[in-house]
């Protein structure tokens, strides 16, 4: 109420609906509510530091201390491939994570007191997008960090295109993480997501090299296309079997895998948005 | 039961706060809402609310009141612009629900809205106060609200260590943000202890006094009685009663007189004959034996034409109590 005189018009007897004195310049409303979100987010330490620690432990498990790492392969060696998959898994799990607990703290009744509120549906998507990105960075650029000391070595291409695939493709998986939490409605939602993306992780060659039928298989599963393609530009295509055999993958694959998957995310949230509006 | 106060007879009886805003567009209006859900797996849809026309004006404090599934909160979900009416129209403020929301002019403390538990009472308000583009600075109309709704000493607390109480003023206080023309508080007192409601309705009572029309919904009768000037009785999705608190309340305050028939296999008939001696007195014969239990707005009549008409004895005249009352006022239509 910087505006009115002190003494002639106290806050609140202004007539309903007339408090529309000027501000200047306000922020914007996405970038206010992307603060306090994030601030939610650091709020919560031990999810955090399992997000951010985790990946970087399993990286330097499994891309440093053993005598494989240092192997060429592609523009680089198998140590960068280890650590393109490990800083994808920490990113899906971190933007899986906000996705699920987005629905279910709109279906417990924050999504009624916002509904109360003029902000629009694509505002909030467009906020949580975001938060979910600037939080998936977070291991996402430790592991690379790590990665960048402790012997991963790759063209300066396979660097840059592999960090932004990973962290644009996260975002894909806020979605995965948003479909659990509008089909269960539940915190256990939350952890039931994060518990699948460790599966999922298996079956995208994560973890360990896949082989035969179930390589096979993975090939068919969300994250084996994400980090297929994020390590695309290091290994153009070859892939270290659990058998210490490689076999090729041509570029589509990846893509469709990729494509495929983010459709069938984006069809099955809107149908359980659709769902769950009218009465909760 | 023969209503003495029909339902759509409202306007004529009920204008002490009206008439000053006759000429205004109403605050809210509803014509021959209607609004239906599908049944759960498959079953036959479910008729929250069956057919309302209720006209709201500017300024007036209305009780919306009944009991649980009578259809209030989905009639307060329409005005809101959370659910579309299934048929019928609303209007707010003369626009469609969904515009006077995205314009600030109604804004409401809803029975499960919900709060993020890790903000503070402070951030909450700022994440809501983002949402509008029209509130001049954020932070001095948070901090403005906080201290109408003694929130202040409270601002840097997390949602979650704050009481049930707590954040029911919160909500109030979110509600308040937009400064709105028109408040929805559907059942605000619900969780709350008696100190904890007395409080909230002595604020409740400081921002009426600034003008805003008021729609509360409560299945408290005393509530309704202690604070609105209009009750809006709502049974099975349909408006069962509308007027000033104190008409429904004598409505809803009949006594009941009861008194013993020799023959106890006259009873049903003598019943019967009461209500065509008194039609319009009668509200609801119920027959024990030989005992007639009658509810009436018009206790003598009744009373004289039960001892001189029937020839009935042991005669006895009670107060019904506001919750029976309430209950046979609303019974007939679940």
């Amino acid at each position: 109420m910087s505006t009115t005189t002190p003494g002639t018009v106290t806050p609140g007897t202004t007539t309903p609906a007339s408090t529309t004195a000027p501000s200047g310049r306000r922020t914007p409303a996405a970038l206010t509510l992307l603060r306090l979100e994030l601030r939610r987010v650091l709020r919560d330490p031990v999810t955090l530091f399992f997000t951010v620690a985790l990946p970087a432990f399993l990286f330097l498990i499994f891309g440093t201390s053993e005598d494989y790492a240092g192997d060429d392969i592609g523009n680089g060696n198998v140590g960068m491939a280890i650590m393109i998959a490990m800083a994808g898994y920490g990113a899906v799990s971190a933007t899986v994570s906000i996705g699920a607990s987005s629905a279910v703290e709109r279906s417990q009744g924050w999504g009624r007191q916002l509904g109360l509120t003029p902000l629009r549906d694509r505002t909030y998507v467009l906020v949580k997008a975001s938060l979910s990105v600037l939080v998936a960075l977070a291991p996402l650029t430790l592991v690379y960090l790590l990665g960048a000391v402790a012997g991963a070595s790759g063209d300066a291409s396979a660097w840059l295109l592999s960090y932004v695939v990973l962290a644009c493709g996260a975002t894909a998986f806020a979605l995965y993480g948003l479909c659990f939490g509008l089909a269960f409605r539940s915190e256990a939602a939350v952890s039931g997501a994060s518990g699948s993306v460790v599966v999922l992780s298996f079956l995208g060659n994560i973890f360990f090299p896949l082989s035969g039928g179930l390589l096979a298989f993975a090939k068919l599963t969300p994250l084996y296309g994400y980090v297929a393609l994020a390590r695309y530009p290091l290994t153009e295509g070859w892939v270290v079997t659990g058998d210490d055999s490689l076999v090729h993958d041509p570029l589509w694959l990846p893509i469709t895998n990729v494509a495929v998957w983010t459709l069938v995310l984006a069809v099955a949230a809107t149908l359980l948005v659709r769902r769950g509006r009218g009465r909760q | 039961m023969t209503s003495t106060l029909p339902p759509s007879t409202a306007p004529a009886s009920y204008d002490v706060g009206r008439r000053a805003h006759h000429h205004d567009v109403p605050a809210v209006r509803l014509d021959a809402l209607r609004r239906t859900f599908p049944g759960a797996a498959g079953g036959a849809e479910v008729v929250a609310v069956d057919h309302v026309d209720l006209e709201i004006g500017t300024g007036e404090i209305i009780a919306l009141l009944g009991p649980n599934g009578a259809g209030k909160t989905t009639t307060l979900d329409v005005v809101l612009g959370l659910v579309p009416p299934s048929s019928g129209t609303a209007r707010v403020l003369g626009r469609a629900p969904r515009e006077a929301v995205d314009a600030g002019l109604v804004s409401a403390v809803l029975q499960t809205g919900g709060l993020l538990a890790d903000l503070t009472v402070r951030e909450t308000l700022e994440y809501v106060a983002a949402t509008y583009r029209r509130l001049p600075t954020g932070s001095a109309s948070v901090a403005d609200v906080l201290e109408r709704t003694g929130l202040t000493a409270l601002a840097g607390r997390r949602v979650s260590t704050c009481s049930g109480g707590e954040q029911q003023r919160l909500r109030f206080a979110l509600a308040l943000l937009p400064d709105p023309s028109l408040l929805v508080l559907d059942e605000p007192t619900a969780a709350m202890d008696v100190a904890a409601r007395r409080e909230f309705w002595a604020t409740m009572h400081d921002e009426t006094a600034r003008g805003r029309t008021v729609v509360f919904a409560t299945h408290y009768l005393e509530e309704a009685d202690a604070f609105a000037d209009r009750i809006v009785l709502m049974a099975g999705g349909r408006v069962v009663a509308d007027g000033s608190t104190a008409e429904v309340r004598a409505r809803a305050t009949g006594r009941v007189v009861s008194a013993s028939v020799t023959d106890p296999s006259a009873a049903v008939a003598a019943a019967d004959r009461l209500r065509a001696l008194l039609p319009s007195a009668v509200a609801d014969v119920e027959v024990q034996g030989a005992r007639l239990r009658v509810c009436s707005a018009a206790p003598d009549a009744v009373a004289r034409a039960l001892l001189v008409d029937l020839g009935a004895h042991d005669l006895e005249v009670v107060s019904g109590s506001l919750d029976e009352a309430f209950l046979l006022l609303t019974e007939e239509h679940r």
